[in-house]
């Protein structure tokens, strides 16, 4: 099949495609919906195919929420979904220190509060949730109290990030036997309304310099969040399609797990760019080709229909 | 005296050879965190150091990346610890060069939105720059903040203020690509006088790249621009007559080496013996050898007590 990437999808090979596989996993923002609006026969495409017995995941790195409020949000734009179908990096990360790190102790956390529920309903206790801002002198802000129990540092995307927080997560750093996780490296965030701001990413790397220390990530392109998927419902990796629109996360992730990969253009990346990467002579680069893409998920209903 | 091409000597030198050293140069910079002083302590003998110097004629300058404060409260410092000839025409600060930066060579016709403390926008505001008032949003959003129109550079440096809504209001501004996008300095993390550490400008400047997928100006060393600013001030000067002595291998040193200025370790600081060693047995980059180390500065003292010995 060498060369026979980036493909085009018509309903001849839509039908092939799905009758190759048994699972689909979504990403959210850019796939299934913009912001706080559907994509256009997004809802009925997840319908068709769940109809047609295939099983649906979705998989994104947004952190923000647990997989309740993404399934209120799912009802809310008209997709049937539960929450056992959702992974998102709150709950991934939760899972990859309890059940990879096995870990005993706090995390210092720079997140949301659906990160700290997640964490707390695998038995994880977290400090450092809320507003930080910073007080006293210098002196005082290298000579945080530290708790002993913190055994790791878990940084996802949040709203009150502050200089006291890169000097707290620096500080437990400096202990060599402190983990330090992150929930992705994506540089924006897409917001409700369509618009975006600096992303986990930017808030990761601030942490990583400061300490001098790299992170795990745990979110797409790392293999975890198929991981977690996988063995919640034995999927066969080769029986599985990837469907995003990025090709460093999603169509890497693809790559990565052997699954098969469809990009839709209604989010980030372009045909040019991976056609780029086709091009090029890098093998990073050609992880980050997809076998297929559409001008948007709803392209796939003709087949589905049919 | 100066180093030959190739691999740097990082040679620990003493008494007459010091004195042999400082004969051959006009012109001695100094880092002043962890070479000079640790906070508000003096290294001892430092300020003997200094103004012996300045009265045996030498050009003392002091090069800075600490954006924190605006020179004025630099001499102050100077003065307390004992350090009674420093005047501000000698100190050269990331903040001070920041701002003759934007106003000198970006010749900036707008404003500039600074994450960065007050003695950052002391200096620009000093140099004639305006910046975006700091205006307390306790109930803003990304969705509703205020953004304020012609800004036409984002200065990044020292912010123990920083938030979120900072760090996106700076990215908004670098998505058109005719603002300006400076830092101060790009040190990851500094240290404290009592061995602990505070992350850095550098840590910042880190976030704010991957927002904007923009790399930023670096002011401060080991980037040129400090040197040329001091040699505007000092017409004439030779880098060959010139002696950098630092405490950090990455910022010191490699300044040093990208002016031409023969360079001095002082391990009184950051950077220690082994790491200067473990760089000079590498092939990778000679640029962060020393061609010179001291124990501290204070061992320049005998070098003078002997001068002075051989007049009387």
């Amino acid at each position: 099949m060498a060369g026979s990437k980036c493909v085009r999808l018509n309903v001849e090979l839509t039908n092939k495609l799905l009758e190759s596989v048994d699972s689909i996993l979504f990403d959210c923002d850019g796939v299934i919906w913009r912001g706080d609006q559907a994509i256009p026969g997004a809802p009925q495409v997840i319908k068709l195919l769940k109809e047609h017995g295939k099983k649906v995941f979705f998989v994104t790195n947004n952190s923000t929420k647990t997989r309740k409020l993404y399934v209120d949000k799912m009802s809310t734009l008209g997709f049937n979904a539960n929450e056992e179908e959702v992974f998102g990096t709150a709950y991934c990360s939760a899972m990859y220190l309890k059940t990879v790190c096995k870990l005993q102790g706090k995390v210092y956390l720079i997140g949301s509060n659906a990160m700290k529920q997640e964490l707390e309903a695998v038995g994880i206790q977290q400090i450092g949730l809320g507003p930080d801002h910073i007080f006293g002198k210098q002196t005082d802000w290298a000579n945080v109290p530290l708790e002993p129990d913190v055994k790791a540092v878990l940084v996802g995307f949040d709203e009150d990030f502050s200089y006291m927080k890169v000097n707290r997560a620096m500080q437990y750093l400096t202990r060599t036997d402190c983990l330090f996780v992150g929930t992705n490296r994506d540089t924006r965030l897409p917001l409700e309304g369509g618009t975006a701001v600096p992303g986990t990413g930017c808030l990761l790397q601030a942490v990583e310099m400061a300490a001098q220390r790299q992170a795990t990530t745990v979110g797409k392109p790392n293999h975890f969040m198929f991981d977690c998927v996988a063995s919640k419902f034995g999927l066969e990796p080769g029986r599985c399609l990837m469907v995003g629109d990025r090709l460093d996360t999603d169509i890497m992730l693809g790559s990565n797990c052997g699954l098969k990969t469809l990009l839709t253009l209604t989010g980030v990346s372009t045909v040019a760019e991976a056609e780029a990467n086709q091009k090029s002579g890098c093998s990073e680069k050609h992880k980050m080709v997809p076998d297929y893409y559409v001008e948007s998920i709803a392209d796939l209903l003709p087949a589905l229909q049919g | 005296m100066a180093a030959t091409i190739g691999l740097k000597a990082c040679r620990k030198i003493r008494g007459a050879q010091i004195r042999g050293l400082l004969e051959a140069k006009d012109f001695i910079l100094f880092d002043c965190d962890g070479v000079l002083w640790h906070g508000e302590k003096a290294v001892a003998g430092a300020a003997q150091v200094v103004n012996s110097l300045m009265s045996r004629g030498k050009n003392v300058v002091f090069v800075t990346n600490n954006s924190t404060r605006p020179r004025d409260k630099y001499v102050h410092k100077f003065y307390r610890l004992g350090f009674t000839a420093v005047a501000l025409e000698h100190i050269f600060s990331s903040s001070y060069c920041s701002a003759l930066y934007l106003r000198d060579v970006a010749k900036l016709r707008g404003q500039v939105f600074v994450v960065g403390c007050d003695g950052l926008r002391d200096e620009l505001r000093e140099a004639g720059i305006p910046c975006v008032e700091e205006v307390d949003e306790p109930d803003a959003t990304i969705y509703d903040c205020a953004l304020a129109t012609d800004v036409k550079a984002v200065l990044v440096g020292h912010d123990d203020k920083l938030t979120f809504l900072k760090l996106a209001k700076a990215s908004c501004y670098l998505k058109d690509p005719n603002c300006l996008f400076l830092a101060t300095d790009n040190d990851p993390w500094h240290p404290l006088s009592s061995g602990r550490i505070l992350p850095g400008s550098g840590s910042l400047m880190a976030a704010l790249e991957v927002a904007s997928g923009r790399k930023a100006t670096v002011i401060g060393k080991p980037s040129r621009y400090m040197f040329e600013c001091i040699s505007r001030q000092f017409p004439g000067m030779d880098p060959a007559q010139c002696l950098m002595v630092g405490d950090r291998l990455e910022t010191d040193m490699v300044f040093g080496s990208n002016c031409g200025l023969d360079t001095m370790l002082t391990l009184t600081g950051v950077s220690q013996m082994d790491e200067a060693h473990q760089y000079g047995n590498s092939e990778v980059d000679q640029s962060l050898v020393p061609d010179y180390v001291v124990d501290t500065i204070a061992d320049f003292l005998p070098a003078f007590e002997e001068v002075e010995e051989q007049s009387n």
